[in-house]
């Protein structure tokens, strides 16, 4: 087995040693041979490491090579190679453990070794911080970790060497090499479980490290990392992927998927307890219910920081809200005064927002019950309605279909659409004064607006809205309401892009109908003395010479 | 009739006379000389015995369990079977089936398993009722018959006259159609003796045929009353040529009397003909005419037919065929005009309501009934797909609510450079600033006489783009079919002919030397050149023309020099004229450039665009519910006013033209555009000295940029902005003090913007909720802090516009009422009650449903058939079984037979051994006794 280990490692190396062969004979050609004699020098310096315990010295020369990266980078990946295989060889036979009887001579050189096993790992994790090296440190290290955790411990004992690995995980984090963490997460991380379950552990612990968490890039590196983490296995079950051979015990906790979900639950909290700026915060409330919560055991963790960010205005609420809906749901989380929040989302820019479409899948989930007061439903329509004079045609599209199906669900709103004067004094007093709106735009509570006493005039209005489409859509409210209901994700993903897509795909078959009067004037005022009129542009603008 | 059956019997039989008391031997005598000298009392006797059987058998007839029904439920007439109740003779069927099966099943199960062997199928060959002569007779005439038949192909009479087949007994000889009559009788053999299983399949199917003709099971057709008399085949014959003789004497008459007819016609053509030209052609053409007729017949018959051909399209193209309108008075012609007008009006108000019109008059009424009640019928989504399919010319994919597909994947549309709604994203760099080609003033000076023609120009209708193109007379004119040779050039050094330029890039290459100013008229000069009636590919050239014309419109724009309008709008007008020959190809050019605009740069217009956005808006009817143009130019117009978050003031300038424009696409049509109030009131707030304290209402409000805001500018003059103020370039330049004043007049005419929306808007039933954020904007910037730093003018402006809305707020105020959207007729409920059926009849289905009802026939025909073809396989079972068991008794019975004879043989020679054994036993005993 350990002699496959170095096989296998040896193999990686050499497959990535071939591509760069031709490099390495170019500049050895430019170097006029030095190279290769440090390269056999190296082979040499590794064979005699195997044929005794006296060659061990050559370890430190290895080690010194491979440290120096600036210097000569091909050299120092020969030398990290060379060092891996003895290294696991020497793991394989035993040398680094401590035997409880050996003598004082070998145990000296035991600890000699080990420190020189600490060292090699070192300059491993520095070659990752390499663009060149990166990758190949990456397969070396992690080989040897594997030799490490079967062999540097004498008891039956399964371990994991925590402290490497943890070292590995910082320098993958620290790392400028973008294309390392991809291949760390897709070979290692996504892979393995105990890999995973270490490098949850491993994120947690650098991040408490406060010192080094405190870059903002750092932060945003941790958070793509763990974002790519998505898959949470479904049973304890599905945990049977090792890097490692796994721990022979049954009761390990790498075993339990609590505690698997227990490592990402720290990772993400140590992560939000550094603080977000706004962009973090917008994206993880956005994966928030898909990929966040499943990994928590205690969801409820999440619930102070949901319910800031729900607090928070804007755009910032309208991502919160998916995810305190989910704990609403899913957690039993009893948050008061639900609605008259939600209400208060209902602002100015909402349905210029980039999260409308999102919003208003949720909402209709909010607003689904047709057990909730009709008072309170009115109120929503009639502040949508008030927003839709100022929203952008999509908007408008998505909100009156909404509003069908919910006039379908509460038949008492429907008076906001029709209400005849009942007695003659009332409709004398309509004839005296007109009518202005009972709703009150500025009440906070939606059960108080008495927006149910009002009408949604604003809609009838876009009845007659620049876009033939929009304007058609809005007549459904003054039609027969013989449809069941609408699907409604066939109005909310439009935009101004998308409206002129669907215009300008179209070929113009039949000839358009053109203004029959050639107009005199477009640009010029119309001649004062003639009786004519000035357009609106004339008269606003001036286009005078 | 009461007693047993034996009594009963007795009476019926005494009934007839068939029995009676004893006779004496004289009237025994008697009878039976009457009988010799009538012979058919017998048969009467006969008779009255099978009466009195089949009376006497109640299993003879299938009769109704119910009895007969009765007289008044049938129709069916009274002596029917059916009437008396008998439904059908199973026992006589059962025989006739018994002996077709004994015919067919029998044949075939004794032929199994045997080879070879010959039919014998000559015709009559087993027919003992046929002497030797007669089957000589009826094989010759088969035969001819047969040749004969093949000639016939062409016969005209063949349909005419029955077909003369062969019968026996009353019934045809072959049972198949006309192949099998005309197929060898060897065809046959060979294929029945071919293999055994497809040989018993086809007789089968035979033998099915033959019981589907007679209704086997039912009623088995009485074989009575042979047909009157056979016609003897020479009668039948005679009578065939007799009458094809008349048929051909006929037709013969018929065509000569054509001919005559014709011949007559002939004869009277040239005086017909010298009638009809008299007044063009004078006598010696009479008179040549007249010769013609004479020799028609012969060698100038192609010379005269040429002739004619001419003369017929001359009289249709001769004006004086039609009659000439009247000349009309001055009174008449304007009330036509007026009609006209009226009629145009109509249309564009059908148009704007989105209601189907078409051209043609008939078509016009027609969809004018249907239209008006389609939207209260269809659903809206059905409605506008249907119109919108109609508008774009059919044939597309049914796209329910006319949206289009949405936005498919978010990528695509940051992938063009801008982000969906709220994050604006504000893209210099698509801005196209620099401009290549710098205009030299110089060349403007000695053009100003033409510019004044051009404006004289401008006062005609459009008959001053078709002026100095060439009249029709000209156009046959060869020389200018020749186009581009004479080099010519006019005082202002402007040549004659120009390349008609198919893309822009050519036009901008022919244009390059001719002075922008001058360009209408090199318009013209180029549309008289090509125009449609010169040449057949003109038409193609001058749409392209047209599409390269709309593009340059553009091109000017983007680096415009104010003195330039009056050029515009010429060329604008020139395209619009265009338009009228031209609809689709000049739609097409504002299209492409609309796709342009909309691809690179949504939220940086530059000029040119502006410009052609207004040239759409004169060139379309901007109230139509619905067009191909106009609707995608005001979705740029609102795009922009709706996502730009304006950061310089020449941005503010952009948003203002297009919020004039979008505001003049809707001065008839007074559809609301959202876009335009919110950018409006962005404007003002963000321009204003301060900032509104309180919201002023549910508009998106972006923050202005730094240093937008209008400070201390009490003595700045107001003017009226232009579209240089557009240009981003030019307004970095302004010095402060002109900035000041730009705002000031940003802010002016934004206000008056505002009011004239209001005034456009005021009937609108959210007018209050629309207009009320602007009135707390202007009651902001009228308040004594704000107005403080604003210019007099301009103040006053604010306090009329709000003065003027709170009149139309107020008066908004007393016209609104409770909305009464739904008084609609309810809605029948859905009824089933079946429809009365005047003729019903219960055996009959009446499903309303035609398919249900089809299957449901289909699967009734099926079960029957299947049943029917079950019984039949049962019994043929049933009498295959009873046959084999009858083989098997004769077989036994003949084993039997042999047996016993076997055993009384030998039962004789061993008792006749046994006697001579004994005769000797007894002679030796006699012997031995003797001795």
């Amino acid at each position: 087995m350990p002699g496959s280990v170095a096989e296998t490692a040896a193999k990686l190396a050499s497959k990535r040693k071939r591509p760069e062969n031709g490099d390495q004979s170019k500049k050895r050609r430019k170097s006029g041979g030095g190279e290769e004699d440090t390269e056999l020098h190296i082979a040499k310096l590794e064979s005699e490491i195997l044929e005794s315990k006296k060659h061990y010295n050559n370890l430190a020369t290895l080690i010194n090579l491979s440290e120096k990266l600036d210097e000569n980078i091909t050299t120092a990946l020969a030398a990290a190679e060379a060092l891996c295989r003895s290294f696991i060889r020497l793991l394989a036979q035993g040398n680094l453990v401590k035997k409880r009887d050996a003598s004082e001579k070998d145990a000296t050189v035991t600890t000699w070794l080990r420190e020189r096993l600490a060292e090699y790992q070192a300059a491993l994790c520095s070659m990752l911080h390499r663009e060149e090296s990166a990758i190949r440190a990456l397969i070396l290290a992690m080989a040897l970790l594997k030799a490490e955790a079967q062999h540097l411990d004498d008891r039956d004992e399964w371990t994991f060497p925590r402290s490497f690995f943890l070292g590995i995980v910082a320098a993958v984090i620290q790392s400028p090499v973008d294309h390392l963490r991809d291949e760390f997460m897709e070979k290692f991380v996504d892979q393995y479980d105990d890999i995973r379950y270490y490098t949850l552990q491993g994120i947690k612990e650098f991040l408490d490290d406060q010192d080094q968490a405190s870059d903002d890039q750092v932060r945003d590196i941790v958070f793509d990392l763990l974002l790519e983490i998505e898959d949470v296995p479904g049973s304890s079950e599905d945990i049977d992927e090792f890097y490692i051979d796994p721990p022979t015990k049954k009761k390990h906790p790498l075993y339990s998927l609590s505690q698997h979900k227990k490592q990402a639950q720290g990772a993400w909290l140590s992560l939000m307890q550094l603080g977000l700026s706004k962009q973090q915060r917008k994206k993880v409330l956005e994966v928030m219910a898909t990929s966040i919560a499943p990994w928590f055991t205690k969801p409820e963790l999440l619930m102070d920081f949901l319910t800031d960010c729900y607090n928070a205005g804007g755009s910032v609420s309208l991502l919160a809200l998916s995810g305190v809906f989910y704990l609403i749901q899913e957690r039993n989380l009893d948050y008061p005064l639900f609605y008259t929040k939600l209400y208060s989302l209902l602002d100015a820019d909402m349905l210029h927002s980039k999260y409308r479409s999102r919003f208003f899948r949720l909402l209709d989930t909010f607003l689904g019950s047709s057990h909730l007061p009709a008072v309170l439903v009115a109120s929503f329509i009639k502040r949508f309605s008030r927003l839709a004079l100022n929203a952008p045609p999509s908007a408008i599209v998505a909100i009156v279909p909404w509003f069908y199906n919910i006039f379908k669900k509460h038949p008492l709103c429907t008076f906001m659409m029709h209400r005849v004067p009942r007695t003659q004094e009332e409709r004398d007093l309509l004839e005296k004064e007109g009518l202005s709106d009972p709703f009150l735009s500025d009440e906070q509570d939606p059960m108080e607006t008495r927006a149910i006493d009002s009408c949604i005039w604003e809609i009838v209005q876009l009845q007659s809205h620049y876009h033939p489409n929009v304007a058609t859509i809005a007549k459904i409210v003054s039609e027969q309401f013989t449809k069941q209901s609408y699907g409604l994700e066939d109005f909310l993903d439009h935009s101004y892009g998308s409206l002129l897509e669907a215009e300008m795909s179209k070929e113009v078959k039949k000839p358009p109908v053109v203004e029959f009067m050639i107009p005199k004037k477009i640009f010029s005022r119309a001649d004062p003395t003639a009786d004519e009129k000035d357009n609106l542009l004339a008269s606003l603008w001036d286009f005078s010479s | 009739m009461a007693g047993s059956q034996l009594k009963r019997l007795k009476a019926s039989l005494k009934e007839q006379g068939i029995i009676g008391p004893q006779q004496s031997k004289k009237q025994k005598r008697q009878t039976f000389q009457d009988q010799k000298a009538n012979p058919d009392k017998r048969l009467k006797k006969s008779e009255a015995l099978e009466g009195i059987r089949e009376q006497f058998n109640p299993f003879q007839f299938k009769t109704n369990a119910r009895g007969p029904k009765f007289e008044v439920t049938t129709l069916k007439n009274a002596n029917d079977r059916a009437a008396k109740g008998i439904s059908g003779r199973p026992g006589l069927a059962k025989a006739a089936g018994e002996e077709k099966r004994r015919q067919t099943l029998l044949v075939e199960m004794q032929r199994r398993n045997k080879v070879g062997g010959l039919i014998d199928r000559r015709f009559g060959e087993n027919d003992p009722n046929m002497t030797l002569e007669d089957k000589m007779i009826e094989r010759f005439t088969r035969e001819q018959q047969r040749s004969h038949k093949k000639n016939t192909m062409f016969d005209l009479e063949e349909d005419d006259e029955p077909v003369e087949a062969l019968t026996h007994g009353g019934k045809e000889i072959f049972f198949g159609d006309e192949v099998d009559k005309l197929r060898d009788d060897f065809d046959e053999e060979m294929s029945s003796s071919g293999d055994d299983s497809d040989d018993s399949h086809a007789a089968r199917k035979k033998l099915k045929r033959f019981r589907m003709e007679h209704g086997e099971d039912g009623e088995l057709a009485e074989v009575d009353g042979e047909p009157e008399r056979k016609k003897t085949k020479n009668e039948v014959y005679t009578e065939i040529i007799a009458k094809s003789k008349l048929h051909k004497y006929e037709r013969q008459a018929a065509k000569e009397e054509d001919d005559e007819l014709r011949a007559d016609l002939d004869k009277a053509l040239p005086e017909l003909q010298s009638l009809l030209f008299q007044r063009s052609r004078a006598q010696p053409q009479a008179v040549g005419d007249g010769k013609a007729p004479v020799i028609i017949a012969g060698v100038e018959k192609t010379v005269l037919d040429k002739e004619y051909d001419i003369r017929v399209k001359q009289l249709a193209v001769d004006k004086r065929a039609h009659p000439a309108d009247r000349t009309k008075s001055a009174e008449e012609k304007l009330s036509e005009e007026a009609k006209r007008l009226k009629e145009m009006e109509e249309k564009r108000l059908r148009r704007m309501r989105g209601e189907v019109v078409s051209d043609d008059e008939e078509d016009d009424e027609m969809a004018g009934g249907h239209t008006k009640s389609d939207p209260r019928i269809a659903g809206a989504g059905n409605v506008h797909a249907s119109r919108r399919e109609m508008i774009y010319g059919g044939d597309e994919e049914e796209d329910e609510y006319g949206l289009g597909k949405g936005i498919k994947l978010r990528p695509t549309a940051t992938e063009l450079g801008f982000d969906d709604e709220d994050d604006f994203l504000i893209d210099d760099d698509l801005v196209a600033g620099d401009s290549e080609l710098d205009l030299d003033s110089d060349d403007f000076e000695g053009e100003n006489e033409d510019s004044s023609e051009q404006g004289s120009d401008s006062d005609g209708d459009d008959d001053e783009f078709t002026k100095g193109l060439l009249t029709e007379a000209e156009s046959r004119d060869a020389v200018f079919h020749v186009p581009v040779e004479r080099k010519g050039e006019d005082k202002d050094g402007i040549p004659y002919t120009f390349p008609c330029p198919q893309t822009h890039e050519e036009l901008v290459k022919t244009f390059e030397s001719v002075d922008v100013t001058k360009l209408p008229v090199v318009v013209q000069r180029i549309r008289a050149l090509y125009h449609p009636k010169l040449d057949s590919g003109n038409k193609e050239r001058l749409g392209n023309f047209s599409q390269a014309l709309v593009r340059h419109i553009a091109f000017l724009g983007e680096n415009l020099e104010p003195h330039w309008f009056p050029t515009l709008e010429g060329l604008i007008r020139h395209v619009h004229s265009l338009a009228k020959t031209f609809p689709i190809e000049v739609a097409k050019g504002y299209r492409a450039c609309l796709v342009e605009m909309s691809e690179q740069r949504p939220l940086a217009l530059t000029g040119g665009d502006l410009i052609l956005l207004t040239g759409i808006g004169t060139t379309f009817p901007t109230s139509d519910h619905f067009h191909q143009v106009v609707t995608p130019a005001i979705l740029v117009i609102g795009r922009y006013l709706g996502q730009k978050l304006p950061q310089t003031l020449a941005d503010y300038s952009t948003g203002t033209y297009l919020s004039i424009l979008a505001l003049q696409y809707q001065q008839l049509s007074k559809r609301y555009v959202p876009e335009l109030v919110n950018f409006c009131l962005n404007t003002l707030c963000a321009l204003a000295p301060e900032k509104p304290r309180e919201p002023l209402g549910f508009f998106p409000l972006h923050d202005p940029p730094a240093g937008a805001r209008l400070k201390s500018a009490t003595k700045t003059p107001l003017r009226k902005l232009t579209l240089a103020d557009c240009q981003p370039s030019h307004v970095a330049a302004l010095p402060p003090a002109a900035l000041a004043s730009l705002r000031a007049s940003l802010l002016n005419t934004t206000v008056s913007l505002l009011q004239a929306a209001a005034t456009l808007w005021h009937s609108h039933a959210a007018f209050p909720e629309t207009f009320s954020p602007f009135a707390r904007v202007l009651a902001h910037l009228a308040a004594p802090p704000v107005a403080a730093h604003l210019p007099p003018a301009l103040v006053v402006n604010i306090r009329d516009a709000a003065s003027d809305l709170s009149t139309h707020l107020q008066r908004a105020r007393r016209a609104r009422r409770p909305l009464e959207l739904h008084h609609h007729r309810p809605l029948a409920v859905r009824t089933y009650v079946p429809k009365f059926e005047d003729s019903y009849d219960p055996t009959k289905h009446y499903d309303p449903d035609r398919e249900r009802a089809d299957a449901a026939k289909l699967r009734a025909e099926h079960k029957k058939e299947r049943k029917g073809a079950m019984r039949e396989l049962r019994k043929d079972a049933a009498f295959v079984a009873r046959e084999t068991l009858r083989v098997k008794k004769d077989k036994d019975a003949a084993y039997e037979k042999k047996y016993r004879r076997l055993v009384a043989e030998i039962q004789g020679t061993e008792g006749q051994a046994a006697n001579e054994y004994a005769r000797e036993k007894a002679a030796r005993q006699k012997k031995k006794n003797k001795w």
